[in-house]
């Protein structure tokens, strides 16, 4: 007979070896690398030799007053603004439309979904193609439909570029969000359909009174993971449009990159990579604190 | 002049079949039961009603007036049918208040505020549940659930109100009470109910007349001692009386001039024999008798049986004993037999007039 | 009471709301799948055929060219991420099932503590770790080799695939890995002969998102691996376009077949897709 003693040590062993490896990366890979990232922005490495003197928020400041910076972080909240809305919109109305018992729901459904598998290189260059001011597809295709005076420049516009961009992620993440708001419609009983059909209630004041407001929960996940996709979409700009035309289009992450493997401006960089993952935190921590309370 | 009509309903899904020409007439201000076990058809039956089903076959009438017709392609939706119902799950909407629960129907029709206050507190206010009108359905009880979900029928002052199984969610105690809450509710407001149960209990107690269905097909329907006492075929018989009838199988033979059921282990003398056997091709028949109209004696009776007692159940107010003849089993329940011991030899007789005898083949009854 | 016609039994008018739900349901999958549409017909032509035909139009005369030199340029990279795509999901399945099964499964204290430290990361922008990730990469020696990609997705990949195994394993009842711990198991028998027999799911559906996602991925290729002989597929595509006019034939055709796993894996694989992502949205 084993021990009691024996039995619980190993089982803490085992326990160890199952989680060693696991944690020990995520310690380096995420933690650490977050902190050191930290450090190179309160230092003033610039150019290819690192250089770690410790020079207080000084990057920082350079950031607040640089327009570059300021263009972008405005640009990030303006992509916030006008994808995550349209997108959770695009999906709920996805979503109601195959809820209405349709034939080969499940054809419809991989289609709508299909965009979201694509990888953001893919989709930069389809729609670089799709918006090609010559030749691209949307202009020949309005033309040959005569409505050639609907042509456009797209992303080539100034003042509509960032715009178009948002079209091209509504495009991309409405499948998933319709994923979400059908698997909540599915989960309200029917009985309450049928309670409000017997009330009274006619299609539309079905969704508007008694489904959409239960949507409470599906909605709030589906922002939270739209902001986070808003301030990670580093990709897809950077093909589809490389920031411009100018600055227009230029998000967070985009200057990031440029800045330090363009520029080599390290510590600079770095104080924008942390400020992103600040903003990014703001949401995160408080949603991961909602979900998961109740399991503590 | 509220009365259900229902002519030759048919349902089916795919190949299975679940309503078989189901035809029903429900008369004004009766509390109507549909009855059965599970997937009989009762709870399609009453969505048919409702208009949430819409029959392959048949016709819906309520007060004269056409709800739904197979012949003629008229439907009218559920929204439009003046007919308010109550779910079994309750189907109360979670994330509104009792208040707007139960206000819902009348603001969807567009009542004005002040009208829909004072019959949303008038309901709410006969039901028990005025101090609930400010919380939400998660932190009500079942019972308080339940009478919600009646006020949200209630307040409409439907036609006709129809009830899936409303009390099957509530525990045994509760139930007692809510039945009779219920009874009481029918006595004072004079509405047509369409209820369906497979608790024969229930329907007993509850029921005006009864509909007794089974795999699609209408049984039989009458008042609660109709089918009690003269139950039209073997399934209405087995499905109503707690405990169950005792059903013995037995063949009808002449012997001296009388009519005898031969059981084969003993025989029993019927005395209206002679008309029943006019009425029968085979003489294969079962022989219903109801555990409390069998009588124990100690001594042996003329066209008596011997029995022997396996087990007893003393209730207090009655004893229910298990017999024994010649490897079959019988129950019979008795309140006045009080000295009877495991493993005794008795002898039973059948009260004449309260034996049925069912054509084993076609499974009606007989006599 | 109001009551409506339909029309007799034997013709049915189709009812027009249904009418418009499909149309509607229908311009959508048009929405949806022209760029995709366009991309084909455009890499089945040849470079005259671009000029002169619209990009929506079928090629009069497909032509397989654009596929080819596409094919050429892109073979070595396609070869390096599947490698490295393959390896790096089996590891993250593994290791995932493995760190779920260890906080979901065995009860101590703090397992959940754990899990949310873990989780986090699946939030992180990557931007945030990027420079002190290439320093460790170059300083593994591991820069422009694919065993460095298949470190960092393997690690990177570690939160979700850990989240992806906990939710699954979360509905195994405790009953059964009691049972076992009676039958005497100890956590790495368990693991073995009980939670892992049951694990197919969980796998199929976390090996494809996870194959998706670093099949998908640019930034880590571009940063790790440059434009050396080990590039993954994504950031070759980008270096297909030279010169100053594109090819847009070529660089349709190069797209496709980058596309071309992850959507066969798609089609095959799909439902699983969808039921991991359907989870993950319940659970957040």
């Amino acid at each position: 007979m084993v021990s009691i003693k024996k039995i619980i040590t190993r089982d803490k062993i085992s326990t160890i070896l199952f989680l060693i490896i696991p944690i020990v990366l995520v310690i380096i890979f995420i933690y650490i690398c977050i902190i050191w990232n930290v450090v190179v922005s309160l230092s003033d490495w610039d150019g290819l030799r690192p250089s770690y003197d410790f020079k207080g928020f000084g990057q920082y400041q350079k950031l607040f007053t640089n327009e570059i910076f300021l263009t972008s972080l405005w640009n990030n909240i303006v992509l916030i603004l006008i994808f995550v809305p349209g997108s959770l919109v695009m999906g709920l109305l996805l979503a109601i439309l195959l809820d209405q018992k349709v034939r080969k729901e499940n054809v419809f459904k991989l289609i709508y979904l299909l965009p979201f598998t694509l990888s953001f290189v893919v989709t930069g260059f389809l729609w670089r193609w799709m918006y090609n001011v010559r030749v691209g597809v949307l202009n020949t295709l309005l033309e040959s439909i005569g409505l050639g005076f609907f042509r456009n420049d797209w992303i080539q516009n100034v003042d509509w570029a960032m715009f178009w961009v948002c079209v091209v992620l509504i495009w991309q993440y409405s499948g998933y969000m319709m994923l979400i708001f059908l698997a909540g419609i599915r989960s309200i009983p029917e009985s309450q359909v049928m309670a409000a059909a017997v009330d009274g209630a006619s299609g539309f004041q079905m969704y508007y009174r008694i489904i959409i407001p239960q949507l409470k929960a599906p909605i709030f996940t589906g922002f939270v993971l739209l902001l986070v996709f808003a301030l990670k979409a580093f990709d897809l700009i950077f093909i589809l449009t490389g920031g411009g035309p100018g600055y227009t289009t230029e998000i967070l992450p985009l200057t990031m990159y440029k800045e330090v493997f363009r520029k080599k401006h390290f510590s600079y960089g770095s104080a924008i990579a942390t400020i992103l993952f600040l903003l990014i935190m703001i949401v995160v921590i408080p949603y991961l604190y909602k979900t998961y309370r109740r399991e503590k | 002049m509220t009365n259900v009509i229902i002519k030759n309903l048919m349902k089916k899904y795919g190949k299975t079949v679940a309503l078989m020409d189901v035809s029903l007439e429900i008369k004004e201000g009766e509390f109507f039961i549909l009855l059965g076990p599970s997937g009989c058809g009762k709870t399609t039956t009453l969505m048919c009603i409702a208009g949430l089903i819409k029959p392959n076959k048949g016709e819906v009438r309520l007060g004269g007036t056409v709800l739904s017709s197979s012949e003629s392609g008229e439907f009218t939706r559920p929204q439009n049918r003046d007919a308010a119902m109550v779910f079994q799950d309750y189907a109360i909407y979670p994330h509104m208040t009792v208040y707007n629960n139960i206000a819902f129907p009348l603001q969807i029709r567009g009542m004005n505020k002040s009208k829909v206050e004072s019959k949303v507190r008038d309901v709410s206010q006969r039901l028990g549940i005025s101090n609930l009108l400010d919380r939400k359905p998660k932190q009500l009880s079942g019972g308080q659930r339940q009478r919600v979900a009646l006020a949200r029928a209630m307040v409409r002052d439907p036609k006709i109100f129809l009830m899936d199984e409303p009390l099957s969610n509530l525990d045994a105690k509760l139930r007692v009470y809510a039945r009779a809450e219920l009874k009481k509710l029918h006595e004072d407001m004079g509405t047509t109910i369409v209820y369906v149960t497979h608790d024969q209990m229930e329907a007993m107690s509850l029921g005006d007349r009864i509909a007794i269905l089974n795999d699609g097909v209408l049984e039989q329907v009458g008042t609660p001692e109709e089918i009690y006492e003269n139950p039209k075929n073997l399934f209405v018989a087995g499905f109503i009386g707690n405990p169950p009838i005792n059903l013995i199988e037995g063949t009808l033979i002449e012997r001296n001039g009388k009519i005898i059921v031969e059981f084969g282990f003993s025989s029993y003398e019927l005395s209206n024999g002679i008309e029943i056997m006019k009425k029968t091709k085979t003489p294969e028949i079962m022989l219903g008798i109801r555990p409390e109209n069998i009588t124990i004696t100690k001594e042996s009776r003329e066209n008596a049986i011997q029995a022997e007692v396996e087990v007893i159940e003393p209730l207090g107010r009655e004893n229910i004993f298990h017999l024994r003849v010649n490897d079959k089993p019988l129950i019979a329940v008795s309140i006045t037999n009080r000295d009877l011991n495991v493993g005794e030899k008795v002898w039973i007789s059948f009260d004449t007039n309260r034996i049925h005898i069912f054509d084993k083949i076609s499974q009606k009854k007989i006599n | 009471m109001k009551t409506n016609k339909i029309g007799s039994k034997k013709k049915r008018l189709p009812n027009p709301k249904r009418v418009f739900l499909y149309f509607l349901l229908i311009l959508f999958v048009f929405l949806t799948l022209l760029p995709l549409w366009s991309a084909v017909m455009t890499a089945l032509k040849t470079q005259e055929a671009l000029i002169y035909s619209n990009p929506i139009q079928p090629p009069i005369k497909p032509s397989l060219d654009a596929f080819g030199t596409a094919f050429n340029e892109l073979r070595r990279p396609i070869l390096n991420s599947l490698m490295f795509t393959i390896l790096a999901t089996l590891l993250s399945c593994v290791l995932g099932s493995m760190t779920g099964y260890a906080l979901t499964k065995v009860k101590f204290r703090g397992a959940n503590t754990i899990f949310l430290f873990i989780i986090i990361g699946i939030f992180i922008p990557y931007q945030a770790v990027l420079i002190p990730l290439v320093q460790i990469i170059i300083e593994l020696g591991l820069w422009g080799e694919i065993s460095g990609l298949i470190l960092t997705h393997t690690a990177y990949g570690i939160p979700i695939c850990t989240l992806l195994f906990k939710s699954f394993y979360d509905s195994i009842p405790d009953s059964l890995i009691n049972a076992a711990k009676i039958d005497g198991a100890g956590i790495g028998n368990t693991y073995l002969h009980v939670v892992l027999p049951l694990s197919v799911t969980p796998f199929v559906v976390t090996a494809v998102f996870q194959f998706t996602q670093i099949w998908n991925d640019l930034l880590f290729g571009l940063v790790l691996t440059g434009a050396g002989v080990s590039q993954p597929a994504s950031v070759a595509l980008l270096n297909l376009q030279g010169g100053f006019v594109t090819a847009w034939n070529v660089q349709m055709a190069g797209t496709l077949w980058y596309t071309i796993p992850s959507l066969i894996v798609y089609l095959v694989l799909g439902k699983y897709l969808i039921k991991g992502f359907m989870t993950g949205a319940i659970k957040g």
